[in-house]
């Protein structure tokens, strides 16, 4: 599977259709993929195409503490994965994993088409600027205008000397199309600090749309929002998953948002992959393994 | 369990609080702890200590009062007749704390880098400091006398004193106020895949730039009185002609002189509050 990832074209926007050049090449594998696990792929047309993300046997250990042990994981184009556990369970550690944030202790990690467990001088960078990255609290800079904090998104790449009135006028103009996208156009140049949470983190998503990323992370990016911000916010980011073609991955620990705004989910617990399948075959039931390990823990206690 | 949506809490592994510290909370009459017990003597008799040591005297300050008063009453009426000498000498003071502040704050802020812990390495970092902690346990006059005996008389002399003064005074606070930037921004710039300079000029400086603007004017305060005092080894400004006042017992001068510092730098302390409460 690795090697087909590798095939993948590198460039961005052929990623989204790759399937009609490359279906002689991928079919066999594909096909089996899916019948080993039918679970894993929402929809036909997304199992024709091939993963932006492949994880396998993923291990990821801090110190003497394994974090994650055995974590299988594929991005498809176009699709909204969930990832579930409770806290600690390592959701934030698979994240940070994907982007070279975290010590990968055994397994293999493909990210659009760069091998994280062997990354050349300087491929880091590109990587990271190739995924685009939402956050629990945002991560603004507060001070500088939406508009600025968009442009950072194009940061990497950008000449030598670019000071924050140096980004060309391509770039603005795309930074106000983002902005107009997630709504928040009328605020472009108000100071960062001046909007709500939701609004900062619809200015976080622009900010993540201006790397013109090949996928998107996005670590528990309505924790710290009310229930119905959390809703919107989380249907942006799965209508851009499906207009754009952009794997999402977006980790949760609320169910029913989960089950309401995701096309697959995947449930962590104690770094171990618990749960995987189409969220339209899950239930509050199914994935109650995740959290109720709890009562056990106390039983044993008592 | 089902639709819980609050954290996971370890029930199993959290403490119970101790029965003794519970009453202890609960009651409104509190014992003193051991520590405050044992450390409030201390603290009196190293105040004790200190006051000795320093020879501090409370009858000997009523006796001199009379001889401060008499000292006092010297300087008054103040001699406003070489008010041209003075405001020309105010000025020169005033363009040496400029050029002073401004090249202090430059030179400040590059060392500062090396001296912020989350930005550079230990290798950099630790003699970055020892520089900045030997810089300043040295007194401005001694750079001053050091400076004037390199490029002699005058304000230049002044200014580079000013300058490398600043670096351990200033350079020091400007490595904290960059600590102490909220990590997010930072975490975002690299998560974009920003080189180090585009982390730090869009992910720190940015926060710290209130912070570095107002310790930047408080260095400009602190340069226009420092001015006046390194005057006394000649190296400009106002501070040779206040020290020749003093010297020839010309009080009627001296205190115009002063009381045209004293409006100088409330009229800087005042300018500098105004920016201030613009920035934060």
């Amino acid at each position: 599977m690795t090697s087909v990832a590798a095939e993948r074209p590198s460039s961005r926007r052929s990623a989204l259709r790759p399937a009609a050049g490359k279906a002689s090449a991928a079919t066999p594998s594909v096909a089996e993929r899916v019948q080993r696990d039918e679970g894993r792929t929402p929809t036909a047309e997304v199992r024709q195409a091939l993963p932006l993300v492949t994880v396998r046997g993923l291990q990821v250990a801090y110190g003497e503490t394994t974090v994650l042990d055995g974590v299988d994981l594929d991005l498809f184009p176009g699709e909204m994965v969930a990832l579930l556990g409770a806290s600690g369970s390592g959701k934030s550690t698979l994240m940070r994993s994907l982007t070279g944030f975290a010590p990968i202790a055994a397994g293999s990690v493909r990210v659009a088409g760069h091998d994280v467990t062997n990354l050349v001088r300087g491929e880091l960078r590109t990587l990271r600027s190739e995924v685009g990255q939402v956050f629990q609290q945002f991560n603004l800079i507060p001070r500088l205008s939406v508009m600025t904090n968009v442009l950072t998104g194009a940061l990497h790449g950008a000449g030598p000397i670019n000071l924050a009135g140096g980004f060309s006028s391509a770039h603005r103009r795309r930074a106000l199309e983002l902005l107009d996208r997630v709504g928040i156009a009328h605020k472009a140049s108000a100071p960062a600090r001046s909007l709500s949470g939701g609004q900062q983190q619809r200015v976080a998503i622009a900010r993540a749309l201006m790397q013109q990323p090949k996928v998107i992370l996005a670590d528990e990016p309505v924790a710290s929002l009310d229930p119905k911000l959390a809703g919107s916010v989380l249907e942006l980011l799965r209508e851009i998953a499906t207009q754009d073609g952009i794997p999402v991955l977006v980790s949760l620990h609320v169910l029913p948002l989960a089950l309401a705004h995701s096309d697959r989910i995947v449930g962590l617990r104690h770094g171990e992959m618990l749960v995987s399948g189409m969220t339209s075959r899950l239930d509050a039931a199914a994935l109650s393994p995740l959290y109720n390990d709890e009562e056990q823990d106390d039983d044993d206690d008592h | 369990m089902t639709t819980t949506t609050e954290p996971r809490t370890d029930r199993s592994t959290r403490p119970g609080l101790d029965v003794a510290e519970r009453a202890r909370l609960e009651s409104a009459f509190r014992v003193p702890r051991t520590r405050f017990l044992i450390g409030l003597p201390i603290a009196v008799l190293l105040l004790i200590w200190s006051f000795n040591g320093a020879q501090f005297n409370f009858v000997k300050l009523g006796e001199g009062a009379i001889n401060m008063g008499e000292f006092l009453s010297r300087l008054f009426p103040p001699d406003f007749s070489k008010i041209g000498t003075i405001l020309a000498l105010l000025l020169e003071t005033f363009q040496m704390a400029v050029v002073g502040t401004v090249l202090g704050a430059v030179l400040s802020l590059i060392v500062a880098f090396g001296a912020t812990s989350t930005l550079a390495p230990k290798w950099l970092y630790y003699p970055t400091r020892w520089v900045m902690n030997i810089i300043r346990s040295v007194p401005d006059l001694v750079f001053a006398l050091m400076f004037v005996s390199a490029v002699g008389l005058g304000p230049f002399a002044g200014i580079l004193a000013m300058t490398l003064g600043s670096i351990g005074s200033i350079g020091k606070i400007f490595a904290e106020a960059m600590e102490q930037v909220d990590r997010g921004p930072v975490v975002a710039m690299e998560a974009v895949g920003a080189s180090k300079r585009q982390v730090i000029q869009y992910g720190v400086l940015p926060q710290a730039a209130p912070l570095l603007t107002s310790y930047t004017l408080l260095l400009f305060e602190g340069n226009v009185r420092g001015a006046t005092i390194l005057g006394l080894v000649g190296a400009g400004g106002i501070g040779l002609e206040l020290t020749t006042a003093m010297r020839m017992y010309d009080y009627g001068h001296l205190s115009a002189i002063i009381i045209c510092i004293i409006v100088l730098v409330t009229a800087i302390d005042q300018g500098s509050a105004l920016i201030r409460r613009r920035i934060t």
